[in-house]
């Protein structure tokens, strides 16, 4: 009390004068042109700052030009950049203590916009002042209102309950004080709610409690709730946007996740509502702390703002209430990468699996899946989850099984096929029952469209078996050991045999499908890629296993019209030979190495022989070949040398370039006799001229399989592999 | 807790089984496929659909009233239910009722007055739940016992008596009778099944409720249906019953899927049901002396039952009923409706009807 009266006494005393105020603001313009025009050695700054920290108490205000020049230029810095922590406790400390009476606090308080955080014990120290200190309780309420506006930039967060300790007056660490303060608080709001009625800003008060103590309040908060702290109002709201703006950091609003989850939850009343996340909120009932976890105090998930919270509070994150509203938050979404917990992975599989039954299979609301709408939203976050965590749900995976038997294969298309791809591997046993039948049916009964998608879709699901298989093999050879408890077995044959059951029938699909579909050239692209992931397991994946196209495959690529599938055939081929050969190498060096059997090598060596007689050496239809046709029928075609029909001058794939190499090469001649392109020399210039048309892939062929030496007689090249 | 954690393949004896341990759960993860949780779970739901038993003991007349309280009992029965189905609760304690009870009374108040904030503990709001456990009706071991809920609304007129008893506005209940011991014991440690759950009130407060039982206990709730199988079991149990409790009548309705939908209440003595349910039994029962055997009926049987009934009716009307479907059973025992609706009016035949409907509701189950 005495101090204001002390202030009041002064202010009296200077009286008869201008307004204190323009004088001291023209007195600060002149000083900060004055600071603007030397630009000392030592930093201005630097040494403003000094004076406010060595300042002594008792030091007059009013006439004090050094104070007045230093306020000036932190208030610059302030305004422009945003002054930096240790600034923040220096200015905040001058400020509370009173050094120089309440009259420049205001100010102060004022331009403490934090650059980048507010450093913890500058907020705590404020605290004691305000304590002990004879603040006008106007100044108290700036404050405090300064204290909640960059509420979300205090470095550290176990000053959380520092900080509420100040608010509600008592700070101890003891959590048994710090519980007993906050719900005789409790009660105290819930009392003034009973008389103030709903006002919104206790409403954001108690919903704020409902996120941290929420055994202590129930409240359901109407879905169109005003803004409860009007924190525009304060000084400082536009400032440290502006400052948070130039220095290109984002701090987000710690309220805000609290809020907006809350909104959704109780905006939502419609009739069908399986298909949303959960909200995230904390565990009413907590478990009674084991021995192990007993004094350590548990961060629910709620609270948690940022990837760098979620880091410091790794070891002591308590789940939420719901697990399925995990897969509603990113940040939720990193941490459910680390759940160990067995049970807690169950609870979600429980949310999730009955959300897709209900949904998809059950719909006992009759036409549930008409609302596409929703559905689709909720399965492209799911697959969005399951990208992120690059693995499926185990509960989606059963959900998948039975919902392929009931599938039409078009209704939300791109997501099923996208979960199915996600599948982790299934054991050979079941892999046809599980998987083959029902997509087998739906394969041969629907669109080109849907055969181009599921082809894709087998693809992917190839690469992350393989991907899978990669990874973790090598981590075999470290002999990681962890407990026994999380250990899965899979042999290495059992793996291989799913993925040659997964291969085999991809082949088999695919034979019919270029039949049923006329070899259509999309689905063969479709189909090519599907093997480029084939003839690589070994050399990119690893796996020793090596699986070669079936005819129904291999045909309609080499006989294909377009040149880019034919040279996709030969770079697959070409992909194939290196794996091969060096899967061979490895099993001369290592005695123990895989044995590729030699039904393997006998197709290989067959398929490119039929290749390299067919496209190079002009040999197609001959005994041996696996296209035979009858020499009468072939006479009757009236096909003039019917064997160099399909070599590369003559491919329809190739013709063109043929005819183009032709004029190219002899511009004058009339009558064009392509032919003669398979001398020699023209012959070596053509297929120059076709690799530099960028067909790397029959190039690579070429290299590797057809010896340098070539003459169109022998042209064959070094096939043998064994 | 330790489960025998099946291997998802299981490694042939002769290859060189490369044991993978995993270093991440993300690993784990990616092999807890389907079979894995369904090694994990004791069930396979993707791999063996789960079916109805084909093969149940006779209703027996429990003498539940022995066991449990009558109070209870009188709840339970002469009520219509609506059903539904839950997965296992997470982290429910049977010894926190009272906690649940203030909690959910707190929350239902909470819910009625939007943006009115809810003491925990205080007793101001006009909802009083009341958790209590109903002891004595769980069949075996693997069975949680059933759990009532009865929120009772302080209706306090101005000229109410001191003494009027409190009005119950809503109850509920959740059970577990004869559950597959396989599925129960399978779940984790922390995890209570209690798949079937019963609600008779304002369908606000069934949600109400459901929602509050899915924030506190992380479980779903999802309709649960008596199908076309569970209904005919049940017109047959319910029929096995006629010389110790009188059925008085035997009551069913098909629709039949015509323009219009033809709706058939077909009605049938009950000594007419008897005996021509006995000439299905007949054959059995002549077979075996054993007690344990007769006391088991199978699907055939119910089967044979219907279909008796059905070509009766055909007899008379020229009508096939097996193009229709079976909506409704009713008895004086109780009655069962397919859109998940059951009275049972006799509390000696609980227990068996109850068993039916868990092994629906866990049917039902998505993991």
């Amino acid at each position: 009390m005495a101090a204001t009266i002390n202030m009041s006494d002064s202010e009296r005393s200077s009286p008869n004068d201008q307004s204190v105020s323009s004088r001291s603001s023209n007195r600060s313009l002149r000083v900060a042109e004055k600071e603007r025009r030397k630009n000392e050695a030592e930093d201005p700054f630097v040494l403003a700052l000094k004076y406010f920290s060595d300042v002594e108490a008792g030091t007059p205000v009013y006439g004090n030009d050094d104070f007045e020049r230093n306020l000036v230029l932190v208030e610059k810095v302030a305004y422009s950049r945003g002054l930096p922590p240790e600034a923040i406790s220096i200015m905040l400390e001058f400020a509370m203590s009173l050094r120089m009476g309440s009259a420049p606090c205001v100010r102060v308080l004022k331009c403490l916009i934090p650059a980048t955080v507010v450093p913890q014990e500058a907020v705590v120290r404020a605290v004691v002042w305000l304590g002990v200190g004879k603040i006008p309780i106007s100044t108290q309420v700036l404050f405090i209102k300064w204290v909640l506006t960059v509420f979300d930039m205090i470095d550290a967060k176990d000053q959380l309950r520092a900080i509420y300790g100040f608010i509600f007056s008592y700070v101890t660490e003891e959590n048994l004080v710090y519980v007993l303060v906050i719900f005789v608080l409790v009660r105290k709001l819930l009392e003034l709610q009973s008389k103030l009625g709903r006002q919104p800003f206790l409403l954001h008060l108690l919903s704020l409690y409902k996120v941290f103590c929420p055994e202590l309040v129930t409240l359901s908060i109407p879905s169109r709730m005003r803004s409860g702290f009007r924190n525009h109002i304060s000084p400082w709201k536009s400032a440290l946007i502006a400052v948070q703006k130039r220095n290109g950091s984002q701090i987000a609003s710690s309220m805000g996740l609290a809020f907006t989850t809350m909104d959704k939850t109780s905006s939502r009343k419609r009739k069908h509502c399986h298909l949303e996340f959960p909200a995230l909120r904390p565990v009413v009932n907590k478990e009674a702390p084991t021995d192990q976890s007993s004094g350590r105090k548990m961060v629910p998930l709620v609270q948690l703002h940022s990837f760098a919270e979620l880091l410091e509070n790794m070891h002591r994150i308590e789940l939420p209430a719901q697990m399925g509203s995990l897969l509603g938050s990113s940040l939720a979404l990193q941490y459910l990468d680390c759940v160990q917990d067995e049970s807690a992975l169950l609870r979600l599989n429980f949310w999730l699996g009955y959300t897709l039954h209900e949904e998809f299979l059950f719909c006992g609301d009759g036409g549930a899946t008409q609302n596409s709408e929703e559905a689709l939203q909720f399965l492209n976050k799911l697959l969005s989850a399951h990208h992120f965590l690059q693995e499926g749900f185990s509960s989606s995976e059963a959900f998948l099984y039975k919902f392929l038997s009931v599938w039409d294969g078009s209704l939300l298309r791109p997501q099923i096929l996208g979960l199915l791809s996600n599948i982790p591997v299934v054991p050979s046993s079941q892999i046809g029952r599980l998987l083959f039948e029902p997509l087998m049916q739906l394969f041969f009964t629907s669109s080109l469209f849907f055969k181009c998608g599921l082809m894709e879709c087998l693809n992917s699901m190839l690469l992350k078996w393989l991907t899978w298989h990669s990874v973790y093999a090598l981590e075999d050879d470290l002999d990681i050991s962890l407990n026994s408890h999380t250990s899965i077995n899979m042999t290495l044959s059992g793996f291989k045999d799913s993925v040659m059951e997964l291969v085999r029938f991809v082949g088999r699909l695919a034979s019919v499908g270029l039949q049923i579909e006329g070899c259509h050239s999309l689905f063969l692209s479709f189909v090519l890629d599907f093997y480029e992931t084939v003839c690589d397991t070994f050399l990119k994946y690893g796996l020793p296993l090596v699986v070669m196209p079936p005819s129904g495959v291999f045909y309609p690529a080499l006989l294909a019209t377009d040149p880019i599938s034919v040279d996709r055939l030969a770079y697959i081929m070409h992909r194939y030979k290196v794996n091969l050969t060096s899967a061979k190498a490895q099993e001369k060096q290592t005695k123990q190495a895989f044995h590729i059997s030699r039904q393997t090598f006998h197709e290989f060596n067959h398929y490119v022989v039929v290749m390299v007689s067919c496209l190079w050496n002009s040999k197609m239809f001959q005994p041996g070949l696996d296209v035979q046709l009858g020499e009468e029928l072939l006479l009757k075609s009236n096909v003039p040398q019917y064997w160099t029909s399909f070599d590369l001058i003559h491919h329809p794939a190739f013709m063109s370039y043929a005819v183009d190499f032709h004029q190219k090469c002899w511009p004058g001649k009339k009558d064009m006799d392509l032919s003669s392109i398979k001398h020699s020399k023209p012959w070596s210039w053509y297929l120059e001229y076709l690799f530099n048309q960028g067909y790397d892939g029959l190039k690579q062929f070429a290299q590797s399989n057809i010896s340098r030496q070539l003459t169109a007689g022998d042209g064959q090249g070094d096939t043998q592999q064994r | 807790m330790e489960r025998p954690q099946n291997s998802v393949v299981r490694t042939p004896p002769n290859s060189t089984a490369v044991q993978r341990r995993s270093k991440s759960k993300s690993y784990r993860q990616s092999y807890r496929s389907c079979l894995g949780a369904a090694s994990r779970l004791g069930l396979t739901p993707g791999l063996t659909a789960r079916r109805l038993n084909s093969s149940r003991r006779a209703l027996k007349s429990h003498i539940i009233t022995e066991k449990v309280n009558p109070d209870h009992l009188a709840l339970l029965v002469k009520r219509e239910w609506r059903l539904s189905y839950i997965t296992p609760l997470h982290q429910f304690r049977h010894t926190q009722l009272k906690r649940y009870s203030r909690q959910l009374s707190a929350f239902i108040a909470a819910e009625k007055q939007q943006g009115v904030a809810m003491e925990v503990e205080g007793s101001q709001s006009g909802f009083r739940v009341s958790f209590s456990v109903v002891q004595g009706l769980a069949a075996t071991d693997d069975d949680a016992e059933t759990v009532l809920i009865q929120p009772q609304i302080f209706s306090r007129p101005v000229f109410a008596k001191q003494d009027e008893p409190q009005k119950s506005v809503w109850s509920g209940w959740l059970t577990c009778i004869n559950g597959n011991p396989e599925y129960l014991q399978s779940l984790p440690k922390g995890f209570t099944s209690l798949p079937l759950f019963g609600g008779s009130g304002a369908e606000v407060l069934t949600s109400l409720v459901k929602s509050w039982f899915q924030q506190t206990f992380d479980c779903c709730f999802g309709p649960l249906e008596i199908n076309h199988t569970s209904l005919q079991w049940l017109a047959a149990l319910w029929t096995n019953c006629h010389t110790e409790s009188n059925l008085q009548h035997l009551k069913m309705i098909w629709t039949l899927p015509v323009v219009p939908p033809l709706q058939i209440t077909y009605t049938v003595n009950p000594q007419d049901a008897w005996e021509l349910w006995m000439s299905v039994r007949k054959d059995r029962l002549e077979k075996t002396e054993d007690e344990e055997e007769a006391g088991s009926i199978d699907i055939e049987e119910v089967m044979r039952f219907v279909q008796g009934l059905k070509s009766h009716f055909y007899r008379h009307f020229r009508l096939d009923l097996s193009a229709g479907n079976l909506n409704q059973v009713s008895t004086a025992l109780g009655s069962a409706k397919f859109s998940g609706k059951i009275k049972i009016s006799n509390s000696r035949y609980m227990i068996t009807t109850l068993t039916l409907l868990t092994e629906c509701a866990l049917l039902k189950m998505p993991v």
